[in-house]
């Protein structure tokens, strides 16, 4: 249970809303129990019908890197051992629009570009507060 | 066409680096409104309006009792955008004084991060709640990683190199060797510097990247009638504007339309109020936190297309007196002092006056651009009486 920027690192503070994207253990995303609208992050309201009725929608988990930053400060003192690392921005096949952020754990920083095909993957955190097993989605270049 | 407040005065506090001020936030405030209502010839008494952005944290109530004024009419300050709320504050002076809702209203920017904390520094660890759990989870913290994924997107969709970021680099470095006022003042820097210098978050370089200071910048805006009696020529303000686009305000880089500024909506309403074009411009100011949004903020502004931006920012076109377009005259963001962009207000209305340290010859039309990337975006023209 080793996270890339170390098991000491910020966990999400997971509500009603933010959960089930960080512990499913499959890519989900809010949905619309209404009119089908996929929107992430989750919010309160359909963008597309108002309605405050939700379900999800499960994603194959495939994408695009649509952008990429390697972070070589360390803006917090728990990174400095852990510079440089790379954050990617990972467009959804299946959900269009959808962007999500993580990062790519197959590869070094400098081998990863924009344009690369990649594919979700889990990384298991337990949560020091509930306890519960959070498992949050990260990337691998495929 | 709009109706047309004016900008009477401007002023500034000592700027300096982080933590190195000896006046408290409260006072950098009172310094540089005290300079801007002088600058203008009013009293302190007169002053019956407040605006900011950025959750300001001395509000009106306390700057008013502090500075004697008579009465207070008119207190505002737009939600989000971060700096990118700079020109909206000069949009809610304006609408004040064009509404009739107040005579003599100041709009500032002040920050004392010795005294408050850094902005831009990550805070503490443990949960991330919200939008931030999406991002702070993968280690995005900082507005420089943040713009970092906004500039990298575009710079690849466009095929624009390092250059053109240094480009805008050396602009406000160029400008600032002119500027007494600027931190960067008798520090210029090279292109050799800017690329041997070390990366913070690819693709900024440090370069890229402004310092984090103390300071306080204001302007005074009131009506053409009022100004007509005072000190200094009165600067119009042509048009002003806030604005965020359709599906464009959703966190996490869900924007409908990425990368991005957030000056489409804006651009359109600054060219349709003003009824001038981009190339009538004389001067600009960017906010430029960091260079790369700039380029963005440029495309959206209708200053070149997104495949020409390299060329219109290469070859020293940025620098004063000559360039085809000037832009961050005082040295910005960048070379002058973090203000979060006020600084640049204030450079704007002294192009016009013909006051600038970097000053271009016969200015007509002076833009100030707000950034960076967050949602709202703002912008201001300053015209010529």
């Amino acid at each position: 249970m080793t996270r890339y920027l170390g098991d000491d690192w910020i966990l999400p503070g997971t509500d009603a809303l933010t959960k089930r994207f960080f512990s499913a253990g499959r890519l989900v995303f809010q949905a619309c129990a209404k009119c089908g609208h996929v929107q992430h992050p989750p919010t309160d309201v359909c963008g597309a019908c108002q309605s405050f009725d939700f379900g999800e929608r499960a994603s194959a988990g495939h994408g695009r890197i649509e952008s990429l930053t390697v972070a070589h400060y360390a803006v917090h003192p728990a990174l400095k051992e852990r510079v440089p690392y790379v954050v990617v921005l990972v467009s959804i096949d299946d959900a269009p629009g959808v962007r999500v952020i993580g990062n790519v754990l197959n590869r070094a920083p400098s081998e990863v570009a924009i344009g690369q095909r990649v594919r979700v993957c889990f990384e298991e955190a337990k949560d020091p507060q509930t306890g519960e097993l959070l498992r949050l989605p990260q990337w691998e270049v495929v | 066409m709009k109706k047309r407040a004016v900008v009477a005065g401007v002023g500034e506090s000592t700027y300096y680096e982080r933590g190195r001020a000896t006046e408290s936030e409260f006072q950098l405030a009172c310094i540089a409104i005290r300079n801007a209502v002088a600058d203008a010839g009013l009293a302190l008494a007169e002053i019956d309006g407040f605006v900011s952005y950025m959750e300001m944290r001395n509000d009106p109530m306390r700057l008013a009792t502090a500075l004697g004024c008579k009465q207070l009419t008119y207190t505002a300050q737009p939600w989000g955008g971060g700096g990118n709320g700079m020109a909206s504050a000069v949009m809610l002076a304006d609408s004040a004084v064009s509404g009739g809702y107040a005579k003599h209203v100041v709009a500032f920017r002040a920050l004392a991060q010795g005294q408050f904390g850094r902005f831009g520094q990550a805070r503490g660890a443990g949960y991330a709640a919200g939008n931030a759990a999406f991002s702070a989870t993968y280690g995005l913290l900082s507005p420089a990683q943040i713009c970092a994924l906004q500039a990298s997107a575009f710079m690849h969709r466009y095929g624009i190199s390092q250059e053109a970021l240094c480009d805008v680099a050396m602009a406000s470095y160029h400008h600032a060797q002119s500027n007494p006022r600027a931190i960067r003042y008798g520090k210029p820097l090279t292109r050799e510097q800017y690329h041997a210098s070390r990366w913070i978050a690819e693709p900024f370089h440090l370069y890229d990247c402004c310092p984090e200071n103390d300071g306080a910048a204001a302007i005074v805006v009131t009506t053409p009638e009022r100004a007509r009696d005072l000190r200094k020529k009165p600067v119009p303000i042509l048009a002003s504007s806030q604005g965020l686009g359709a599906g464009d305000g959703a966190g996490a880089f869900n924007e409908r339309h990425f990368p991005i500024a957030h000056k489409s909506v804006v651009s359109k309403a600054i060219w349709e109020q003003s009824g001038v074009t981009p190339a009538d411009l004389d001067v600009a100011q960017f906010y430029e936190n960091f260079t790369g949004p700039v380029l963005i903020a440029m495309c959206e502004m209708g200053l070149a297309p997104p495949e020409g931006i390299e060329e219109f920012v290469a070859n020293g076109r940025l620098l004063a007196p000559n360039g085809a377009l000037p832009v961050n005259t005082s040295g910005g963001n960048i070379g002058e002092a973090y203000i979060h962009g006020f600084e640049g207000v204030v450079e704007a209305v002294r192009q016009v006056r013909g006051e600038s340290t970097a000053q271009v010859r016969d200015v007509e039309l002076s833009l100030a651009v707000a950034g960076p990337g967050f949602a709202p975006g703002s912008a201001v023209l300053f015209c010529a009486p």
